[in-house]
């Protein structure tokens, strides 16, 4: 992508092919206005009938072929295909519906998708090679396949076994692609198991970036309705709309607990349950222990006979026993109720949990399951936000994207 | 057919450039040069080439020949035999092996690249061209060529010498079946016939005992015969893990070397390296800078407010966020220079075509498969 | 240096950026193409014209009259199309400004560059800029978190303008952006060199990482002993303030209008700007992080005694030349609406683009209306007048463009397309 600009190319683009549709099209035309004499006419016309834009598309579009379809969901469908030229270099092509409610253009989570992903590449983030669109306007977006499912998937089989080693390569991770958004001032801002995708080689990918959105400058409010409820810091849960990174850490060490557990750590059946669940598993948040709490909107204060104490070191090692002294350590950290006090991607990776033993699992050792393509066809067609138990989908979420 | 058949065996019969025929000379015995293939009697051969190589006396073929290449014709069509030749010699020279490939379809690909250079060369297309492709090839991979020469050869020998040590052992065991038969036989014989004497001899209330005393010595026998057998068996297979051991070594210390020219998806040399220590980074250095020194604070009035906005910053908003953003766009690109990193890269994708990226995105599988 | 890195990596970078021979050459691409069309499309449109002529009760066209039906259309050049998307840009400006509260400026900005990337590979011959103008608005908002409802944005927009007509031509733009919404702009890079500045002005400056040397007192002694500012200020923070102001103005104003963003990275743009507005604070700033000074009577970096050129002095003295040109360029930029002359030639450009305008193109409500949810409702006011024998022929000819759409629905990448190209 880093050596395709068009100029570089328009030496080919002055050259114009004929393009069949649009040759079907004049000449339909023709013969149903103006006879057969005017398609004689037209035909020079055929030669530059193509604007330059257009036979960009095509150009990219020409490039890809789709195999077969191995999701579909009301937001997009998606396939795998491959390279027109090499039959052995898989994609996933992802087609964005065009949402017939929805009479705003291209749906806000299209649009950020697109644009970060354009932006971010690292290993750790799902690549995005081209984007096409196709005559009925829909969009389709070339990502890296990734056919080892999630990890969701990993930790909910029974049958697969893994250990502390495996954790720490899978953190580790999703630590360096977490860090690397946040290196490039982005906000993912729906971080859980089912939105990291495992590709071939076993390397995590974070994907779905249809939250996504670069930080905010100062004064500028952001939506508190975002990150999935399971995986959603206090912060959010009262409403704030200035935030930090520490947001998409908080969800991080949700997802560090819920591999140590696997069972989600904290589930709440609503927004107001969350808080409770939260404050139950980690401590009531006091203007004490989280100097402002009480001004932001949705705060609701507890009264001192229910109060729970900020919890310390020792619950997490009680708590989370496998992940050993220093694990959990690092837990506790990206757990801090006050987002001040939680730890930043780049000090999450500065911890000294990953050099010490067990050293992570190489990529090639961890364990992996098979019917991943399915799973990567279900990911992606997953609308934002949404958990994959039926009990959610039903309340459709409201975003609000005003920054006033 | 008939016909056909039957000029083809007159022509057989009758020396093309002596036209002395079979029928009178029933010795005769023909010849063929790999160089044009054109056919002629063992005395024709002794008579033009003996005092040294000169051209084939058949019309129009110019071509120098020499005695020694000559040798007798193996397939009756002069147009297979000349195909076995060309292949035996691209074979012995494009003789890379399956496991020096990263992948099988770099192997495949090898093979149909040499099924065309085989064929291009049968059918005479781009001769020079392929044969200075397969020359430079034989020159610049000589120590390859070789070793898989050796290699092969190695295999055909150990195959050969597997082939008769198996045969071998099937002898000794036929034989050693054989003899056991026969010694069992003997002894048992031999007992029964003392069992018998002593039994005449001795009185009646030792006949338990002398039984006992002669089964004891069949066990005997038999059981040293077991551990006979038992140590032939190990020694053959030491034998057999030996010649294995000996052909795998050869193969892993060629090393494949780096792609050659012609041929390509050679696996790189892989030199086992010592085990870094995990970098959690994995080769990134955060936060360093070239232009500026981050700092935690900046002055300035208009941030202010929000230093001192309790619910901003109880929502977590941090403005060290924001410094270290405003600060990298403000050096971000100072010196990219445009006009010239963009020349030179539209002058570097002219000679490159589109199809770059696929290629990226093809590499990325391949490393991920 | 790493942080050029991370700007190289950008779609700006990537797919955005030109010289200035390349960016001449593609827009001239663009323009003989889009003229070619216009003339076949014309032409189609008169002899269609004259063969209903008998039925339509209309009146003739311009284009159709009898003296003008055999010459050749006079199409835009390059140059005159760059004026008029210049001129839309301005409006977009405007437009922003109508809002309450107004459209942030960022914003906007992105807004003006969606149309100026638009219009490299599109001709304001095929899609006027005012049908483009608002949409481009509409989308920046969308990709830069400024989310405003369709509804609310178009009734923001002055006179009648119905949601359809500005998301009409989304997915074309979307396209014509080859699918990059991301927009690197010199604002922010701009408060962070004030805010360098700032700090070094109160002592507590840091020094750039290869000059560890320097203290927080050098830098503020070497900042106070700076020449005097163009204009007087009461103390350094006043002075930096109102260079900040200036170049903001310049920032939001001239580097949009121009080619800059295509030929210049955005901490080039926002240093010659900050130049213009306050050389001496502008060039301490670059000597204090790669040294200097330099001066144009300098010829060429010295190597010095092992032969070596000091790779700093030598980014310095290229980045010299390149912002002097930035410089000349925002300089060179005065607002059409300002200058009569300008405004004058800009109305001669549009009379001609009403010759010249792609008849095919002109209703892009309509066409997407009927290539994505057919509806009996029938919008034509897109910015040019038809007439209605012109609408009655685009009507014929939208009903056959929707069949064809209906036939190409069922496949993602469209029909398969055979390209021949002559090589």
């Amino acid at each position: 992508m880093a050596l395709s600009p068009f100029g570089s190319r328009s030496p080919s683009m002055t050259v114009h092919s004929p393009n069949t549709a649009i040759r079907l099209r004049a000449t339909a035309a023709q013969n149903s206005i103006t006879g057969p004499a005017a398609a004689a006419v037209a035909k020079p016309v055929q030669n530059g009938d193509r604007e330059l834009t257009e036979q960009l598309n095509i150009d990219i579009r020409e490039r890809y072929v789709k195999d077969k379809k191995v999701g579909e969901g009301t937001y997009a469908v998606v396939y795998v295909g491959h390279l027109r030229h090499d039959p052995s270099s898989l994609v996933a092509i992802k087609k964005i519906k065009v949402n017939a409610e929805y009479k705003d253009g291209l749906a806000m989570d299209a649009v950020r998708e697109v644009k970060y992903l354009q932006e971010l590449k690292h290993p750790n983030v799902i690549a995005l090679h081209d984007v096409f669109s196709s005559k009925d306007q829909n969009l389709s977006l070339v990502l890296e396949f990734l056919p080892g499912g999630d990890l969701e998937m990993l930790i909910k089989d029974s049958d697969i076994h893994y250990g502390v080693a495996d954790i720490k390569a899978w953190m580790g991770m999703l630590a360096r692609g977490v860090w690397w958004c946040h290196e490039n001032f982005v906000l993912h801002r729906d971080i859980k198991p089912n939105n990291l995708l495992i590709a071939s080689d076993g390397e995590v990918k974070l994907a779905d970036f249809g939250l996504a959105r670069s930080f905010a400058d100062p004064l500028f409010n952001m939506t508190h309705q975002v990150i999935t409820r399971w995986y959603r810091p206090p912060e959010l849960l009262y409403g704030a709309r200035q935030y930090s990174g520490a947001v998409d850490v908080w969800s991080m060490g949700m997802v560090f607990a819920e591999l140590l557990l696997r069972v989600p750590f904290v589930a709440g059946n609503t927004d107001l349950d969350q808080t409770s669940k939260i404050c139950e598993a980690f401590g009531t948040p006091t203007e004490e222990n989280w100097p402002g709490v009480s001004k932001l909107p949705y705060y609701i204060p507890t009264d001192k006979a229910h109060l729970v104490p900020l919890q310390g070191r020792d619950f997490f090692m009680r708590q989370f026993p496998t992940a050993g002294p220093v694990g959990a350590d690092l837990l506790m950290s990206m757990c801090a109720l006050d987002p001040r006090k939680r730890s930043t991607a780049v000090q999450c990776l500065r911890h000294n949990w990953w050099t010490i033993e067990p050293r992570p699992t190489k990529n090639e050792d961890l364990p992996r399951k098979s019917g991943g393509t399915k799973k990567m066809g279900d990911d992606l067609t997953r609308r934002v936000g949404e958990l994959d138990e039926g009990m959610f989908n039903s309340a459709a979420r409201q975003l609000d994207f005003g920054m006033k | 057919m008939a016909t056909d058949a039957a000029s083809r065996r007159d022509e057989d019969e009758v020396c093309p450039v002596c036209k002395s025929s079979r029928y009178l000379n029933p010795d005769m015995r023909f010849l063929i040069n790999p160089e044009c293939y054109h056919k002629m009697c063992e005395s024709c051969v002794d008579r033009i080439f003996s005092s040294g190589p000169a051209n084939c006396p058949v019309a129009g073929c110019r071509k120098t020949l020499r005695k020694n290449r000559f040798r007798k014709q193996t397939f009756e069509d002069i147009g297979v035999e000349r195909e076995v030749d060309i292949r035996r010699r691209v074979m012995h020279i494009l003789n890379r092996r399956e496991e020096e490939f990263d992948s099988k379809r770099a192997y495949d690909d090898f093979l149909e690249q040499r099924e065309d250079i085989i064929a291009n060369l049968v059918s005479r297309i781009d001769v020079a061209k392929t044969e200075a492709q397969l020359q430079k090839y034989a020159a610049d991979n000589m120590q390859s060529i070789r070793t898989n020469q050796a290699i092969e050869a190695e295999e055909a020998s150990s195959f050969q010498a597997r082939m008769t040590l198996e045969q071998e052992e099937a002898r000794l065991r036929r034989q050693a079946v054989r003899q056991e038969y026969e010694t069992e036989r003997r002894e048992i014989q031999a007992g029964r016939e003392d069992f018998l004497s002593r039994l005449a001899s001795g009185s009646s209330t030792d006949a338990a005992a002398i039984a006992r005393e002669g089964h004891k010595v069949l066990l005997k026998k038999s059981s040293a015969r077991r551990s006979e057998e038992e140590r032939i068996r190990q020694k053959q297979a030491a034998l057999r893990s030996e010649t294995k051991r000996g052909s795998t070594l050869s193969t892993v210390d060629h090393g494949g070397a780096a792609d050659t020219g012609l041929v390509k998806g050679l696996r790189k040399i892989k030199t086992p390296e010592p085990e870094k220590p995990y970098d959690p980074f994995m080769g990134y250095v955060p936060d360093k800078r070239d232009y500026y020194t981050l700092q935690s604070y900046y002055p300035s009035q208009y941030l202010d407010p929000i230093r001192n906005d309790a619910r901003m910053l109880a929502g977590g908003y941090d403005l060290r966020e924001y410094y270290s953003r405003t600060l990298l766009e403000a050096f971000a690109g100072l010196s990219c220079f445009v006009g010239e990193e963009i020349s030179q890269r539209d002058a570097a994708n002219i000679t490159k075509s589109t199809a770059t990226e696929g290629a990226a995105i093809a590499a990325e599988n391949e490393n991920t498969a | 240096m790493i942080e050029d890195d991370i700007y190289r990596a950008s779609s700006q970078y990537r797919l955005w950026s030109y010289t200035e021979p390349s960016l001449q050459f593609l827009r001239a691409t663009t323009n003989a193409v889009a003229s070619e069309r216009v003339r076949a499309a014309l032409h189609r449109s008169r002899e269609t014209h004259q063969s209903t002529a008998s039925s339509a009760a209309g009146t003739p066209l311009p284009e159709s009259n009898t003296d003008t039906k055999n010459k050749d259309v006079e199409c835009l050049t390059p140059e005159e199309e760059l004026v008029l998307v210049r001129y839309y840009c301005e409006k977009t400006l405007e437009l922003g400004e109508t809002y309450k509260p107004p459209i942030p400026t960022m914003v906007r900005a992105t807004a003006i560059q969606y149309l100026r990337r638009f219009y490299l590979t599109n001709s304001p011959m095929t899609y006027h800029p005012k049908s483009i103008m608002a949409c481009a608005l509409f989308v920046a908002t969308k990709t830069d978190n400024y989310y405003i409802s369709l509804r609310q944005f178009a009734d923001g927009i002055p006179g009648d303008t119905k949601t359809e007509d500005v998301i009409a031509p989304e997915f074309l733009l979307m396209q014509g952006l080859r699918f990059t919404f991301d927009v690197r702009h010199p604002f922010r890079g701009l408060e962070g060199g004030v805010m360098e500045l700032q700090a070094i002005a109160e002592g507590q400056g840091q020094p750039a990482p290869h000059l560890p040397y320097e203290t927080a007192e050098d830098l503020q002694q070497g900042l106070l002993s700076i020449a005097p500012p163009p204009v007087p200020s009461s103390s350094m923070s006043d002075r930096i303030a109102r260079a900040h102001g200036t170049t903001r103005e310049l920032l939001k104003s001239a580097a949009q209008m121009t080619d800059a963003y295509f030929l210049y990275t955005p901490s080039q743009i926002w240093f010659s700007a900050f130049l213009l507005a306050d050389r001496p604070l502008a060039e301490f700033l670059l000597d204090v992080k790669l040294g200097g000074p330099v001066t144009a009577t300098i010829p060429a970096p010295e190597t010095d005694e092992n032969g070596l050129v000091n790779p700093l002095y030598e980014i310095r003295f290229k980045l010299h030349h390149v912002l002097t040109e930035c410089s000349a360029l925002l300089q060179s930029y005065t607002p059409l609406s300002s200058d009569p002359a300008q405004m004058k030639s800009l109305k001669r450009i549009a009379k001609k683009l009403y010759h010249c305008q792609n008849p095919e193109k002109v209703n892009l409500a309509a066409t997407k209306r009927e290539s994505t949810q057919p509806s009996s409702a029938v919008q034509s006011d897109t910015g040019i007048v038809n007439s209605e024998s012109e609408t009655e022929r685009l009507a014929k000819k939208r009903k056959l463009e929707q069949g064809q759409a209906v036939r190409q629905d069922d496949d993602v990448f469209g029909p398969e397309l055979v390209t021949q190209r002559t090589k």
